[in-house]
């Protein structure tokens, strides 16, 4: 189980506690005034004395969700004033939108003479931008701000989404010192509630869910509900660490997603996302994924002819997969559904994924390839909850097909990858697999890796070139990045040209690509270079660093700890072989002695290998990194690699003169 | 039926992609294969903007030319927008409309908001290449600002044909200069006596690109168009030259915006009352605005050119680069100081404002000049922390129009050459046995350089560490002290102390020691060649960076390489590296100096060659041994 992820039991007292409350609006203390830092954070540039935030639903006709926000922050340094820009996001669906109202704020400052100064915020200069269809932004920004200043501001939003309950999140980029979030449920409604990160809420008395009889009426019909008191105290800022998936993952939040509510009108309970049955039924139904998975007869006539003459199923299946790289283009929007369906978007020939992919299951059944349609939350839309089905944790759709007792996993949305391979944005932990008439289950989205190998063969003329080969084959990931880089290019010459352009020392005798338009092998490459390397060789004793490319030289780790996983999303594995054959007069002075150092646990390692006859010598190097994860007690290893393979990187080669 | 036959025969060939000449197609990702830009001024609060385009795209570096962008604002509305796609062959694949158009907020992340909007459309098609076809009806309310015409003004495209044609009504008249453009407009004055300009270039090739090339700017064919009398917003003007600009621009973007109350002028008067030098005055009310306000940016309407009021400022302590520019001048004029609010286009490409042709899309930015007698000083005004009179890579060098009470006056920013932006670096450093080195490191940064530690120089002590070691890329650098500290005065500088430890700095191995004495200033990327170079060599800003650095090295060990000595003296730069062993320490110099100019692109490679050396100097590892 994810230690990141809890899932809520409530339990409900119909008894008189004192519970914890919103703070008085419009005071400070003489203690935050004269703060100077915050003793459990000395870096922060501002930190939250206080926040309340408070959820309930009104009476008022559609019974919208209020949202009430209120919050003081101390500001220590200028470096500190972003947080007296206040967004907030409203979310818009055709006419239903988010409204935002009951803005006031004021800021305490000391003046040049040391007196405490207050400005109220005025609201004529709240600004709200319509981001895009489905959101708009509410911002306004805090008058004189000072260091030192103390800024307190509340609002509330009107919410029509009541299937939505408003998310709290305790941590943000600056530390809390206290978060308090409220949230009023009637017994009409159900919902589930989720509390991510590693963060511990408080449990005194005072934040043990409450009943409250008869608070909430609508029509006269009046019900129960229940009160929850979610808090938290020295809460610290959340740091992004380099190499992480979405903060989302680790971040102190709550959650609700709604699981089923009484229906008011006709006195039933609806059951909403229960279990996956339901979804697996809603989805197979829903219009706008069921319904085009279906829709087989739009690709009929146009896979005909192409397939005509191919009976085996994998070329079926890769013919029908190349001709839906090739004939929608991806608007970079993510979903997991359509928005009127295939037809459209391929007719237009460009669409979202759930176009692209959902069209690609219609098309691969089209040409008699099982296929179904796979859910998956993008790495940065975070690692879906396996407790509870929540629909909204979903953002993409790939496609799953079974041919000859092998799963493939495809996206068609990019022209370069190859049968079988997600780009890296799906990498993220397990996909549902949704079928028509079938149970859905989750499948584990596999690894990807990277390969290189490389083989330098070289020959040290007297004039001082190196000149010989390069070959390189790049499998993978590898290969695709090539494939990508070399496409941004009109020709194979225009890449070589640059190729050479970037190197001054090196010059390109003649080269050769291969397997850049065959999506499913290797990619190779191959120079015919000649490379300055000395003026000439006069000199007794002559250094080369074998390392002829792509050395490292700094550690890509600088923290002494983490405190979340690295995650690459793939694994990967380089391996270089360099052969010289020097001039008859040289030797290696210095056989470097081979190295062979392992990360535990089959981690990775990193190896090297040397070996001369005469004045001739191959040097050969492997860097492997084996996992696409590391988690926070391995990475010391890791760095540690880092450290030892930029060491054995520095240590030049002599040739000596005999 | 017959005809429609025929129409449609036309239809697709006209975009067929073998029809384009062979010689525009290296380096082109896209090619425009027609472009008709129709500017209309029927009024001076009346244009219609019509854009015809077809575009053809061979592979995905070419999207990104084909991608439709429409921005628009209250006062310039879209009507109509429409297009086709054709295959490879000119056949049509797909049709499209404004409903296909995404729209989205225009403003940038650093505005809290902005009146733009924009609309985009990716077209896309059953693979490369394709051919995009649209039409694009603008209304424009304004006459303040025309756009400039661009024809080629991307890398990696070529134009098979474009023009503009102006067209403007008898009563107004316009200005307009030619630049970089191989043929004259052509003017056509109708019966009615409405006069028409057109220009055209066709067969443009495509353009690689080539660094140390000058801004764009200067050597794209382009056209800027300016109203004589124009309005915006019912605010009416009209000029000839900078000077004429400048002058409306202070009688009526600037008149009545520079009201203080009487309690902030006397505030600033008694702040002020010691002082008699008028610098040391201007100096303490600047640093008195820093400490006051914010940069915070409202741009709606006319506000995207005239300042919000002092007054307004005062009271909240914020505002975008034109109301705190004009606060300040205000500010200033309590207490009898006279400044000048000046328009400049910001960046760390200098670019000037044209002294032969004035308008009002040359600038982006705002700010502050003062005459003093003998000095002219220039301020920033959105940077809290930043030095009187101090502008950086940001303003500098480059002319501004100063707005005057006289008018406009182009004014030419200080200039921060080789010799005064500097950064000087001495360390002593012990290097032990094992490979470990610690000591001091000290710097100091002027000039354009004064500025290279803004990114942690407001960062907590523990934050400024962990940011530091990403900036010098020592491995396992442990730094036991760091102190930075800035000296505001007139010349400013910006002084850095760390002491430090880093194990493994060298590594061990056979009883050798392989190390780098360059410790933290490597030049690590050549710079790339360019075949059949187009663009004169040109250096934006000039530099001087020194390094010298003592290695005290183990008892015993002596360097077992022959020493570094690197000299390269070129008219655009002066690079001296070198390593000599002596008494137990390996000194280690290190020298570069860049100077700012422009070049005959013949010296191309000659740079290549330098730059090269510098890396190659750079990347030299000492062996230190004890035979």
């Amino acid at each position: 189980m994810n230690k990141f992820l809890l899932l809520f039991t409530t339990l409900f007292f119909y008894v008189e506690l004192a519970s914890a409350q919103d703070f008085k609006y419009g005071a400070y203390t003489l203690d935050e005034m004269n703060m100077k830092s915050y003793k459990n954070d000395t870096s922060a540039h501002a930190v939250v004395l206080n926040e309340f935030g408070k959820a309930y639903f009104s009476s008022q006709d559609g019974i919208p969700l209020i949202f009430e926000h209120h919050v003081k922050i101390k500001i220590f340094d200028s470096k500190g004033f972003k947080a007296g820009t206040i967004e907030v996001p409203l979310r818009i669906n055709g006419d239903d939108l988010e409204k935002i109202d009951e803005i006031s704020g004021v800021t305490y400052y000391k003046d040049d003479n040391g007196n405490v100064q207050k400005t109220e915020f005025d609201n004529k200069n709240v600004f709200t931008t319509k981001d895009y269809k489905y959101r708009n932004t509410a911002k306004f920004t805090m008058p004189n701000l000072r260091d030192g200043c103390i800024i307190e501001y509340k609002y509330r939003v009107t919410s029509p989404f009541r299937h939505t309950y408003h998310a709290w999140e305790f941590q943000s980029d600056v530390p809390k010192i206290y978060s308090l979030y409220k949230a009023q449920i009637p017994a009409i409604y159900t919902y589930n509630i989720i509390l991510r990160g590693g963060l511990k809420l408080l449990e005194d008395n005072e934040y043990k869910p409450l009943a409250e009889r008869e608070c909430f009426s609508y029509y006269g019909t009046k019900c129960d509900c229940s009160n929850f008191s979610f808090a938290m105290k020295d809460i610290p800022a959340f740091t992004e660490e380099e190499h992480m998936t979405s903060k989302k993952n680790f971040l102190s939040a709550i959650y609700f997603e709604l699981s089923e509510y009484y229906n008011l009108n006709n006195g039933g309970t609806q059951k909403l996302t229960k279990t996956w049955k339901d979804v697996d039924y809603e989805l197979s139904h829903d219009i706008d994924f069921g319904g085009q998975v279906k829709k087989k007869d739009y690709f009929k006539d146009k896979l005909a002819p192409l397939l005509t003459g191919a009976t085996d199923t994998l070329d079926r299946a890769k013919i029908v997969y190349r001709y839906v790289q090739n004939n929608i283009k991806w608007n970079d929007i993510y979903s997991f559904a359509t928005d009127g369906g295939i037809r459209k978007a391929f007719d237009k020939h460009t669409g979202m994924i759930g176009d692209i992919n959902l069209g690609l299951v219609a098309a691969l059944s089209a040409a008699g390839v099982n296929a179904y349609p796979v859910l998956i939350s993008t790495r940065d839309h975070g690692i879906v909850n396996k407790l509870t089905p929540v629909i909204a944790e979903f953002n993409y759709v790939v496609v799953k097909t079974d041919i000859g007792g092998k799963t493939y996993l495809l996206d068609a949305s990019d022209p370069l990858l190859s049968f079988g391979m997600l780009p890296m944005r799906c990498i993220n932990d397990q996909g549902r697999v949704m079928s028509n008439n079938k149970p859905s289950y989750w499948i584990d989205i596999p690894k990807q890796t990277a390969a290189k190998t490389s083989s330098l063969n070289f020959v040290l003329q007297e004039d001082g070139k190196l000149k010989g080969t390069i070959t390189n084959y790049l499998f993978g990931y590898a290969a695709y990045a090539k494939r990508r880089e070399v496409k941004k290019f009109n020709t194979k010459e225009e890449y070589t040209e640059d190729f050479d352009e970037k190197r001054p020392r090196l010059k390109v005798l003649k080269s050769d690509i291969k397997g850049l338009d065959s999506l499913d092998g290797p990619l190779t490459e191959t120079y015919e270079v000649e490379i300055n390397t000395y003026d000439n060789l006069n000199a007794s004793k002559l250094t080369f660093n074998p390392f002829l490319f792509n050395r490292i030289t700094e550690n890509p780790f600088k923290l002494t700890e983490r405190s979340y996983p690295v995650d690459w999303g793939m694994s990967s594995n380089e391996r270089v072989t360099l052969t010289v054959q020097l001039p008859e007069k040289f030797s290696v002075e210095n056989p470097p002695k081979n190295i062979n150092m392992a990360l535990p646990d089959g981690g990775g390692k990193f190896a090297t290998l040397f070996d001369a006859e005469k004045n001739k010598f191959t040097f050969s190097h492997a860097i492997l990194l084996n996992k696409s994860i590391y988690t926070p007690q391995e990475y010391p290893y890791l760095k540690e690699l880092y450290n030892q393979i930029i060491l054995s990187e520095k240590v030049d080669l002599v040739f000596k003169k005999n | 039926m017959f005809c429609c036959a025929e129409f449609w025969c036309q239809c697709a060939t006209k975009y067929d992609v073998s029809l384009i000449p062979k010689e525009l197609l290296p380096y082109a990702g896209a090619v425009v294969r027609n472009s008709e830009v129709n500017y209309e001024v029927r009024d001076i609060d009346y244009s219609n903007y019509r854009v015809k385009k077809a575009i053809t795209v061979f592979n995905e570096s070419g999207d990104d030319a084909a991608e439709i962008l429409i921005w628009y604002n209250k006062l310039r509305q879209v009507k109509s927008v429409k297009g086709i796609i054709y295959d490879s062959s000119g056949l049509p694949v797909s049709k499209f409309s404004e409903k296909n158009f995404d729209d989205y907020y225009g403003g940038g992340r650093s505005s809290l908001f902005e009146d733009t909007r924009v609309k985009v459309f990716r077209p896309g098609a059953n693979g490369y290449p394709y051919t995009v076809e649209y039409e694009c009806d603008i209304r424009d309310n304004q006459t303040m600002i025309i756009s400039d015409w661009v024809p080629a003004n991307m890398f990696g495209v070529a134009v098979e044909k474009s023009s503009l044609t102006f067209t403007c009504k008898p009563s107004l008249a316009i200005r307009y200069k030619e630049y970089n453009m191989p043929v004259k407009a052509v003017i056509v004055t109708d019966k009615a006596g409405f006069k028409t300009y057109t220009w055209q270039i066709s067969n443009a090739r495509a353009t690689r690109y080539e660094p140390y090339s000058p801004p764009p700017e200067t050597f794209l064919s382009m056209v800027k168009i300016a109203p004589v009398t124009f309005t915006y917003q019912k605010i009416h003007g009209s000029y000839n030259n900078w000077n004429e600009l400048g002058k409306w621009i202070y009688d009526v973007l600037l008149t009545d915006r520079d009201i203080l109350t009487p309690s902030t002028i006397a505030t600033i008067k008694s702040m002020t009352a010691g002082l008699a030098d008028p610098k040391l005055k201007a100096k303490k009310v600047y640093e008195y605005m820093q400490n006051k306000t914010r940069y915070i940016s409202v741009q709606v309407g006319i506000g995207g050119y005239r300042p919000f009021p002092a007054s307004e400022v005062d009271q909240v302590s914020y505002g975008d680069c034109k109301a705190l520019t004009n606060y300040m001048r205000s500010l200033l004029k309590a207490v009898d100081i006279e400044s000048y609010y000046c328009h400049v286009e910001a960046g760390t490409n200098r670019i000037d404002m044209d002294p032969d042709f004035a308008s009002m899309t040359q600038a982006n930015h705002a700010i502050l000049c003062i005459p003093f007698k003998n000095d002219t000083t220039f301020l920033e005004c959105t940077n809290q922390k930043i030095p009187f009179g101090f502008v950086g890579d940001f303003t500098d060098d480059r002319t501004v129009l100063a707005c005057t009470p006289d008018g406009g006056r182009l004014i030419r920013t200080p200039k921060y050459n080789a010799t005064v932006s500097t950064q000087v670096r001495k360390a002593t450093l012990n290097l032990d046995a094992a490979g470990t080195l610690n000591g001091y490191l000290q710097t100091e940064y002027k000039g354009s350089q004064y500025d290279n530690r803004d990114q942690i120089i407001d960062e907590l002590p523990a934050e400024r560490i962990k940011k530091f070691k990403k900036i010098y890329p020592i491995n396992n650098l442990e730094i036991d002290k760091l102190e930075l500290t800035q000296d505001k005065s007139l010349q400013p500088v910006t002084k850095e102390h760390i002491i430090f430890s880093a194990d493994n700095y060298a590594s061990a191995q056979n009883d050798k020691l392989h190390f780098s004495p360059n410790i933290v200033n490597q030049m690590r990327t050549p710079l790339r060649e360019v075949n059949n170079r187009k663009n004169l060599v040109y250096i934006n800003r000039g530099y001087t960076d020194d390094d010298e650095i003592i290695y005290k090295v183990p008892e015993g060990f002596k360097l077992e390489k022959h020493p570094l000595n690197v000299v390269l003296i070129k008219p655009f730069g002066i690079f001296n590296a070198s390593v000599t062993f002596k008494d137990g320490q390996l000194i280690y110099k290190r020298r570069l100096q860049i100077n700012d100019g422009a070049y005959s692109k013949d010296i191309y490679p000659d740079m290549v060659n330098f730059y090269q050396e510098v890396v190659d100097a750079d990347n030299y590892t000492a062996i230190l041994g004890k035979n």
